[in-house]
């Protein structure tokens, strides 16, 4: 459905594209025409997208944006919108970018198309152009991309909106350039939730997924944590002692307004939302003994799962709905275990390591990543449920806790105290290209939303 | 008979605090909130069509809390009870909620007090160290908690009395990341915090 959904439109832009992009802005030329299909850059090269596999990377021209006219007014929104789609496009790992120094070694004349031989020159496939300009209050961004083989325009997007917003104009246009060029959805408009201490409360907090617009979802001044959010991203359940004991609680990102879920008995924590959005999977007490327990967006319909003398908890619901993964004791420490998502099945998945906790779903369903102890450290562990093949992303000094899955797959942000406290982190699915998201305060407890939230 | 007359001063006390405490308002998040999104549509479109991006309005974070209560009157009880050699903390040993020798014999102190004050009522906060998961120690702390609660009602501490409330690890009494504070944070803190319904 969604694939061919946007086949259908992509032809349907190319064909609007070849008609008022080129007639408005360049001399109309006739090159045979390449017509791009979703996942199938220039020059017919296939991506290969195997997790461990060596990526092919697209080559992406980027010179820097056109400014149109005076930019009265517009302050740092410019240079943030264009910063923000290189930062978009290199950390999504599919391009290779040649950007304004790398293509300052070239002659070019200023005419796109006298120049596509020179920019093709140093091996690129695409080209990104961009222009900006300010329209009373309002900035206005054009950004294009030409496929380097034909001169042809392959996409054409123009944004406009307060100054205010230029990052997620640029968010916009980087994720429609990776969902045409490459076929995949990007993660740029995506959020993590998370929390932060930053004046003496623990509070949950969303940011964008690069970090940028951090802001403040609870208020309760108390210790608010573990949020999770809701499969179309429109709400974020979490755990907070704010009324006494550990209890669970809604927070509506639309309206600002939070409800309790579940706050009898004397402990409520660990939601995970069920892929329907209508369950939730969370860890309650039963006489001092923590189990897995199914509840609905109203407290009810209680069903408990896990029947154990062990300590049972951390649920979370698996991506396609049928199993959910926990951490027991029941074998002396903990470890992950997996069950079917009415309860049965349970079996252990993880055996490495001494202290294995915090299970996060890959997009897939086929990878966990959680906290595993390795030689007296927390470590970010993640095993493949099918062939139960582990590996451990992270080193070095500091603890490394809590991961949580980018919705594309193929990224992971955690908490780490390698740093100053403890922030959260994000790295390639093979642990490279770390990156630090926070710095304020102390933070954790990452959660990394599902989708590009709806609201 | 003294110290019995200042418990029962300290009750009445109590109870008024506890009666005139403000009850907590609902919240009530303003009606007006209106909320300004534009999402951006999902299909490609050329630049004849432009799109108006918008940041979505930060809703109002205000939440109506209170901070949690602390009253001088249950610090007295508190104080008055430890003079008389009540241990407020007991210690466990890393993931463990079992009591070792050492605990039960400070429990059962404390269960002969607390069956000689039959009115007053009891909150066991369960905490564990920093290190693991906060949603596991949450877990640990509970099972703490309970392990005391159990063995206080095993001596006769009517489970009633008695409310367990797991911290995990967001509580500690000591913050470096080394043994010596560490084990200061695997505990059950025990607190008078009311007047029992059975009196």
């Amino acid at each position: 459905m969604k694939p061919r959904f946007a086949i259908l439109t992509v032809l349907l832009s190319c064909l609007l594209l070849a008609g008022l992009v080129l007639s408005a802005q360049q001399p109309p030329t006739a090159p045979p025409q390449q017509e791009l299909q979703p996942g199938q850059p220039p020059g017919q090269v296939t991506l290969e997208l195997n997790r461990g596999g060596q990526v092919r990377k697209i080559k992406l021209a980027f010179p820097a944006f056109r400014s149109l006219g005076q930019l009265t007014g517009a302050g740092g929104a410019v240079r943030e919108l264009e910063e923000t789609v290189r930062r978009d496009l290199d950390v999504s790992g599919y391009f290779e970018i040649q950007g304004p120094d790398a293509l300052s070694g070239l002659s070019l004349t200023g005419d796109v198309q006298k120049d596509l031989a020179a920019y093709r020159s140093t091996g690129n496939e695409v080209l990104l152009l961009g222009d900006l300009r300010v329209e009373g209050e309002k900035l206005v961004f054009e950004g294009r991309v030409l496929d380097l083989g034909s001169g042809q325009a392959v996409l054409a997007k123009r944004y406009s909106g307060p100054f205010s917003v230029s990052r997620r104009m640029a968010h916009t246009f980087a994720d429609e350039v990776i969902r045409f060029l490459v076929g995949k959805k990007g993660i740029a408009l995506s959020e993590i939730a998370y929390t932060a201490d930053r004046g003496g409360s623990k509070e949950i907090y969303v940011m964008d997924y690069d970090g940028e617009n951090p802001r403040k979802i609870t208020g309760h001044r108390s210790t608010s944590m573990s949020p999770a959010w809701s499969p179309n991203g429109g709400a974020i359940a979490y755990t907070s002692f704010f009324n006494g004991g550990p209890g669970l609680y809604l927070a509506d990102l639309g309206s600002g307004r939070k409800r309790p879920i579940i706050t009898s008995g004397s402990l409520n924590t660990s939601p995970s939302f069920a892929p329907d959005g209508g369950r939730i999977a969370f860890a309650r007490s039963y006489d001092g003994n923590v189990e897995i327990v199914v509840t609905d967006l109203s407290g009810g319909n209680l069903r408990r799962l896990t029947n154990s003398n062990a300590i049972e908890t951390n649920p979370a619901w698996s991506p396609k709905g049928g199993e959910i993964a926990f951490t027991s004791s029941r074998a002396g420490n903990p470890h992950i275990y997996l069950m079917d998502s009415e309860g049965a099945n349970q079996r252990r998945l993880t055996y490495d390591g001494t202290y294995n906790d915090g299970a996060s779903w890959n997009p897939e369903g086929d990878l966990i990543a959680y906290t595993s102890r390795r030689d007296g450290q927390f470590q970010i562990a993640v095993t493949n449920v099918v062939t139960l093949e582990s590996r451990v992303l992270t080193s070095g000094p500091g603890e490394n806790q809590s991961p949580t899955f980018s919705p594309d797959g193929r990224k992971i942000a955690f908490t780490s105290s390698r740093g100053a406290g403890k922030q959260i982190y994000v790295m390639d699915l093979d642990g490279a290209n770390v990156r630090q998201l926070t710095t304020e305060g102390s933070n954790d407890l990452a959660d990394w939303s599902r989708s590009v939230p709806e609201r | 008979m003294n110290r019995k007359w200042m418990i029962w001063m300290v009750m009445a006390t109590l109870l008024t605090f506890l009666y005139g405490c403000p009850k907590k308002k609902p919240a009530t998040p303003p009606s007006d909130l209106n909320v300004e999104t534009t999402t951006v549509p999902a299909s490609p479109s050329t630049p004849s069509t432009t799109q108006d991006v918008q940041q979505p309005a930060a809703p109002d974070v205000n939440d109506q809390t209170e901070d949690p209560l602390t009253s001088a009157d249950m610090q007295v009880v508190n104080d008055e009870l430890q003079r008389r050699g009540f241990s407020p903390d007991i210690y466990f040993d890393y993931d463990e909620a079992t009591l070792s020798d050492d605990t039960r014999d400070k429990l059962s102190r404390n269960a002969d007090l607390l069956k000689s004050q039959a009115q007053l009522s009891m909150t066991l906060e369960g905490h564990a160290d920093a290190r693991g998961t906060n949603e596991y120690n949450l877990a640990l702390g509970e099972r703490r908690a309970n392990s005391v609660k159990q063995y206080l009602g095993s001596l006769g501490v009517g489970a009633d009395r008695m409310r367990t409330l797991s911290y995990g690890k967001e509580r500690p009494a000591c913050t470096e990341d080394v043994e010596s504070c560490w084990s200061q944070n695997r505990r059950v803190h025990m607190i008078i915090t009311g007047r029992s319904n059975v009196g």
